[in-house]
């Protein structure tokens, strides 16, 4: 676990822990004097579930939270974060003062963004769950910010990074929220289990809808419909984007295209080139030659 | 890139930078331009620091880096990124029609005290800049480009979207520092090969060249049988060594020589061409104006002027 004060009035907490042996909470007291909000990104996973396929996950409504989230939080009032034992946290936790973050997003407004976290309830905290860019920047992170050459100016970047997703994924949220798309808890876990499967098979080939409507418990038409809602994409195309990125990564990385094609799970390269240049407009050759 | 209607294209305003400053405390500048002539200096930020620009553009270009008004400056590649201290001056210059595109970083001297600093190797880069009017250059990649691009593209929709372009510029940022840490650490100077049998192979094809490049039945065809490598794979490794294919590599050596030969005065273009493997002399001619920017016969006569 790391702390580290990048630039003023901002803080980095990172927890990249592959087994958690005791619960873990980490309590952030109500701040005095300046107002911060806290913005934080938990990858959490049962370990070794990127392994095993066998076990489709029981669908139990009471849910047990925390799951993989984003979420943002006036932290005024204090704020308590939650690790269960026995888990894989990757998380990453960024405490801003109110007018750092006004300072790191021009138009930000922090009176709306304020309005709906006072509406939120008590808790003044609104909570979305991950995506794979999130998976996939977090991944990133825990992995290269130990040997990176220039640790403050790789967070930086990250944060500001995650800073766009979110506010991308909040305007989004609340588009959706006002037109009265709300989701209820249950679909919401339902939906992020399915995500979950989708993102960490993607070594794997594409479940099917049968495999995905079961670990969903919801019928394959409206966990069709509510997942291009909620995610912005088709479950087959979130699954496609996800995996071409995990590409995209081995390739930055060097890695021969038909070593990549063969590790993501494709056995004939030139459909993963296929794939790659629908995707990018571009094959994986031209990616790694551009000139 | 759109061309621009070729009328309004002559009566060309004077191009100017676009200007951003950016939320976490840089400051960025932005141009796209077609047009018959460029000659454009970067913009001056009035404080101490360095600038990072990355050029794209398809044409001729040169940069010129100094006080040096006189010097013509050096031939710049499409697609790369330049670092220079702040308060020196850099201009891009084309005589020929140029669709040119650039986008200008400029990190304060606190900011690089905060997010830089930390890094022991970065007092060598500063080192590298102060000395005379060095610039530190590094070619970019697909990614890179495609970020380069979505930068350039938010500019032109003004200032909308601050927070992406924000984005693409710090990553920009830190693959140009990455690489070029890289390569103060000695890895290997200016590539991002590190592949033993790679840097072999580059040898062997590098000391096969130099010995039969004048030859007029030496080919690029002969290289790879001779090495057992795809033509790809080969121009691959070269574009990452040299910056440049083979095919350039092998034109830019053949005319070097050439350009010796018409120094010594002994024998006529014509002669030269033949001997340096070239079987028309126009063909010939159009390589030499390709890398020194005047025809030989041009640079003949100077030449003689001088003696």
């Amino acid at each position: 676990m790391t702390v580290a004060g990048i630039a003023a009035g901002i803080e980095v907490l990172a927890v990249n822990v592959t087994m958690l042996a005791e619960d873990l909470v980490l309590n952030f007291l109500p701040s005095r004097g300046e107002s911060s909000y806290i913005l934080h990104f938990d990858e959490i996973d049962i370990p070794g579930n990127g392994d095993n396929d066998t076990a489709v996950p029981q669908s139990s409504p009471s849910a047990e939270w925390p799951h993989s989230s984003v979420s943002l939080s006036d932290v005024t009032f204090g704020k308590v974060v939650n690790y269960p034992k026995d888990r894989m946290i990757r998380s990453l936790i960024v405490r801003v003062r109110k007018a750092s973050l006004e300072h790191l997003i021009q138009d930000f407004d922090a009176g709306a963004v304020n309005a709906i976290l006072e509406s939120a309830g008590h808790e003044h905290s609104i909570t979305w769950p991950i995506t794979f860019k999130y998976r996939l920047l977090l991944n990133d992170f825990m992995s290269e910010i130990v040997q990176h050459p220039f640790p403050e100016l790789f967070t930086i970047r990250n944060i500001s990074i995650l800073i766009e997703y979110l506010l991308q994924q909040f305007f989004v949220m609340d588009k959706l929220g006002k037109e009265g798309n709300v989701l209820s808890i249950q679909d919401t876990h339902s939906l992020s289990r399915v995500e979950q499967h989708l993102c960490l098979h993607y070594k794997k080939e594409f479940p099917g809808i049968e495999k995905l409507s079961r670990i969903s418990a919801m019928s394959p038409t409206s966990l069709k419909t509510k997942f291009k809602k909620y995610y912005g994409e088709t479950l087959f195309g979130y699954y496609q984007k996800n995996k071409l990125e995990h590409a995209r990564k081995l390739l930055d990385n060097k890695v021969p295209v038909k070593v990549v094609a063969t590790e993501i799970g494709y056995s004939n390269p030139s459909h993963f080139t296929l794939a790659f240049k629908k995707e990018y407009g571009f094959s994986p050759w031209h990616y790694l030659n551009p000139h | 890139m759109k061309l621009q209607d070729p009328v309004q294209q002559k009566t060309a305003m004077a191009i100017h930078w676009q200007h951003l400053q950016l939320p976490i405390g840089l400051k960025t500048a932005a141009v796209r331009t077609a047009t018959d002539h460029l000659d454009l200096a970067l913009p001056d930020f009035g404080e101490e620091g360095l600038i990072l620009t990355f050029v794209n553009y398809k044409g001729e270009l040169l940069v010129r880096s100094g006080r040096m008004p006189d010097e013509e400056g050096q031939p710049a590649s499409p697609g790369m990124g330049l670092l220079s201290v702040a308060d020196r001056p850099l201009a891009f210059r084309s005589s020929g029609p140029i669709h040119f595109s650039a986008l200008v970083l400029f990190i304060p001297a606190q900011w690089i005290g905060v997010f830089l600093k930390s890094n022991a190797q970065f007092g060598k880069i500063e080192q590298v800049l102060a000395t005379e009017e060095n610039i530190i250059t590094s070619r970019l990649g697909r990614r890179q480009m495609s970020l380069f691009s979505a930068a350039l593209a938010h500019f032109e929709s003004m200032g909308e979207d601050q927070l992406r372009i924000q984005n693409n510029v710090l990553s920009l940022l830190e693959y140009f520092l990455c690489n070029r840490h890289r390569s103060l650490l000695g890895v290997t100077a200016a590539s991002d090969i590190d592949n033993e049998d790679d840097l072999s192979l580059i040898r062997e094809v590098e000391s096969y060249i130099s010995e039969y490049y004048c030859s007029d039945t030496f080919t690029v065809d002969s290289i790879l049988k001779k090495t057992y490598t795809s033509y790809h794979r080969l121009n691959f490794l070269f574009k990452s060594i040299h910056g440049m294919t083979i095919s350039e590599y092998i034109r830019n050596k053949r005319i070097e020589k050439s350009k010796e030969m018409i120094a010594d005065n002994a024998k006529s273009i014509s002669q030269i061409a033949y001997e340096i493997g070239y079987s028309s002399i126009s063909n010939y001619i159009l390589a030499f104006k390709k890398v020194y920017q005047i025809t030989p016969g041009k640079y003949k006569k100077q030449m003689d002027n001088l003696a």
